[in-house]
C-alpha cells in the first residue's frame, strides 16, 4: 500500500473515497456544471464525469476566478467533491475549498493515484493512503 | 477580526485572507488603493453567491478600499428579451453589491476609468485586467478570486505574498517569438499558447515590442485564459537573463492554437466584438471599418464597453449604433445567455472568449480579426 504525504490546506478529519483523478488543470468556471456537478470542458479527459463524493485529483486550477463561486456553489448543491488533492494549489481553488469547506491537500504526486482507487485521507497530517481498487 | 469580534462578515472575510497569506508566505495585510470585484453575472455565479452576498451584506459588511465590479449578466437593452427572474435575480446581485458599497463599473477593464498608479498595491479579480495591471500599467496586484477579491475590499488589506513581493515580478521563462503576429487574434492565439506552455510562471516575451496596448490586452486575456500566469514582460526595457530557460514559438503553433478554437466553415448568427471590453482606440477602429455600411439581416453585432467608454465616444457610439450593431454595456456575450437568445454561431476577435463560449454559451466559434468580423457581417 502507497501513503502520499502532502500539505494540508483545508483540514476535516479522517475520510475515505473514491479518487477520480485528471492529468489535466480544472477550470470550475464553465469547466464543471454547477447544478449537476459534471465536467462538462470540451476535451478534458474527465469530460462528463460527475465529481460528486470524489476525491478529485488534479494537477492546478486554471481559469477564470469565478470558479471559486462554482465550488461554493457546488458545495451548497451537495455536489461538491468530498476532497482535492492538487500537485500545486492556486488561489481559486484554495479560496474555494475555504469557502465550500472542502478537504484539500496540495504538494503531490498525482499520477501516483488511479481514478477508481479507494484513498483513505488523514487530513490533519496530510496522509493519504492508496488501497487500491 | 480573526476570532468575529467585528461580526461574522469581517470574520469570513479576514479566514479567506490569512488563509492565503498563510499558504503562500505572507509575513503581513498590507493597505490596497482598490479592489475588482468579479462574481457580479448572475449566470456565473448562480444562487448560492447571492446566498453568500446576502449574508455578508445583511452582516453590515462594508467596502474599506475603492472597488468596482466586473460585469453583470444583462445591459438594459436586453432586460425584455430575458425571462424576468433572470432580470430579477441579476438586479439583486447589483443591490448586494451597492449595499457593500461597491461602485457599479460593471466592466472587466475598469483601468480605462479608473488608472491604478504606478507600484500602487491593488486586490483585483477578473484574470485580464489582472494580467494587464501588472504587466502594462505597472501596478501590483495578485490575481485574486471572486471572494478573495470581495474580502479584500472589505477588510481594505491584501495579504503581502506573491506578485507583491518585487523578487516575484522577475522573469523565470525567455518566450523568443520567431514571428510578427499580424493582428489581435494572432496576439491572442500566442498568449493563449504561452499560457498553456508556462503555467505560473513569469515570462519574458521577445520579438512582440510593437504590439499596441490593445494586442497586449488581447495577448494578455488569453494567456491568463490558458493559464495561471499573473504577468508578463514585453518591450525594449524588459531586462533578460540569458540563463533562463528559452522557448520559442513559431506561427505554426499559433495556427495551430487558431485551428483548435475556432470553426473555420461557420456562418454567425452573431459578431461580439469586446473581450475584454473594448478600449477607447478599439471603438475608433471599429467606427473606421462600420461607417457607411449597413449591417445585414439574421446577425446581431454586439460591441461591448464599459459605461465610461461608451459616455466618452458618444458620436463613434451613434455611428456604430446607426448601422444596425449594438454598442452594449454593463455585460458581454460571455457573461450573458446568448443561447436563451437563439444565438449559436459566434464570431468573435478574443481568444479568451473562443475559449469560453463553447462551454459558457453552447456556441460554436469562428475567430477572426475585427476588421473580418466587419467584413462578414455587413452588406
Amino acid at each position: 500500500m502507497k501513503v502520499l504525504k502532502g500539505r494540508v490546506i483545508v483540514s476535516d478529519g479522517t475520510l475515505r473515497g473514491e479518487a477520480l483523478v485528471s492529468k489535466r488543470p480544472i477550470s470550475f468556471l464553465g469547466g464543471v456544471d454547477p447544478n449537476t456537478g459534471v465536467i462538462i470542458e470540451k476535451n478534458h479527459d474527465l469530460n462528463g464525469k460527475c465529481i460528486k463524493d470524489k476525491i478529485l485529483c488534479f494537477p492546478h486550477g486554471h481559469g477564470s476566478t469565478v470558479g471559486s463561486y462554482v465550488m461554493y456553489a457546488l458545495a451548497k448543491n451537495n455536489l461538491a467533491p468530498k476532497a482535492i488533492l492538487n500537485e500545486r494549489a492556486d488561489p481559486v481553488i484554495v479560496v474555494g475549498a475555504v469557502l465550500a469547506k472542502i478537504p484539500m491537500i496540495d504538494q503531490l504526486k498525482i499520477d501516483e493515484i488511479k481514478t477508481g482507487d479507494m484513498l483513505e485521507i488523514y487530513c490533519k497530517e496530510g496522509l493519504i493512503k492508496i488501497l487500491g481498487e | 477580526m480573526l476570532d468575529g469580534e467585528y461580526g461574522w462578515a469581517c470574520q469570513v472575510c479576514m479566514q479567506i485572507l490569512v488563509k492565503l497569506g498563510e499558504l503562500y508566505g505572507a509575513t503581513r495585510l498590507i493597505p490596497i488603493s482598490s479592489a475588482h470585484i468579479s462574481g457580479v453575472s448572475y449566470k456565473t455565479v448562480g444562487d448560492a453567491a447571492i446566498e453568500f452576498l446576502m449574508e455578508i451584506a445583511e452582516k453590515g459588511a462594508k467596502a474599506k478600499a475603492f472597488s468596482t465590479l466586473n460585469p453583470s449578466s444583462i445591459d438594459p437593452c436586453l432586460i425584455d428579451r430575458f425571462p424576468r427572474k433572470l432580470v430579477e435575480k441579476q438586479a439583486e446581485i447589483l443591490q448586494l453589491y451597492k449595499r457593500i458599497g461597491a461602485v457599479p463599473s460593471l466592466s472587466c477593464t475598469p483601468y480605462y476609468e479608473y488608472v491604478p498608479a504606478k507600484n500602487s498595491n491593488l486586490a483585483w479579480a477578473e484574470s485580464s485586467a489582472v494580467v494587464y495591471a501588472n504587466s502594462v500599467l505597472g501596478a501590483w496586484t495578485n490575481r485574486e478570486g471572486a471572494p478573495s477579491a470581495l474580502a479584500s475590499a472589505i477588510i481594505g488589506k491584501t495579504p503581502n505574498y506573491g506578485i507583491h513581493k518585487p523578487e516575484n515580478r522577475e522573469p523565470n521563462i525567455i518566450i523568443d517569438v520567431l514571428f510578427q503576429p499580424r493582428n489581435e487574434v494572432e496576439y491572442g492565439a500566442l498568449g493563449y499558447y504561452i499560457g498553456e506552455v508556462i503555467r505560473d510562471k513569469i515570462p519574458i516575451v521577445k520579438g512582440i515590442k510593437d504590439a499596441s496596448l490593445d494586442e497586449l490586452k488581447q495577448f494578455g486575456a488569453a494567456l491568463a485564459s490558458s493559464g495561471m500566469t499573473s504577468m508578463f514582460h514585453h518591450g525594449k526595457k524588459s531586462k533578460s537573463n540569458e540563463r533562463l530557460e528559452a522557448v520559442t514559438v513559431e506561427e505554426r503553433e499559433i495556427k495551430t492554437v487558431i485551428e483548435k478554437l475556432s470553426s473555420s466553415k461557420l456562418e454567425p448568427d452573431m459578431i461580439f466584438i469586446g473581450c475584454p471590453h473594448c478600449s477607447l482606440q478599439e471603438i475608433r477602429r471599429l467606427a473606421s471599418f462600420i461607417e457607411g455600411k449597413k449591417l445585414k439581416s439574421g446577425i446581431e453585432f454586439w460591441v461591448c464597453v464599459s459605461r465610461y467608454v461608451k459616455n466618452k465616444e458618444k458620436k463613434l457610439v451613434r455611428i456604430i449604433e446607426s448601422s444596425g450593431a449594438k454598442v452594449l454595456t454593463d455585460t458581454c456575450a460571455v457573461v450573458t445567455w446568448t443561447d436563451k437568445l437563439g444565438v449559436e454561431k459566434i464570431a468573435t476577435n478574443s481568444v479568451k472568449a473562443a475559449h469560453y463560449l463553447p462551454t459558457m454559451n453552447k456556441a460554436e466559434v469562428l475567430l477572426i480579426p475585427m476588421e473580418k468580423c466587419v467584413e462578414i457581417a455587413y452588406e
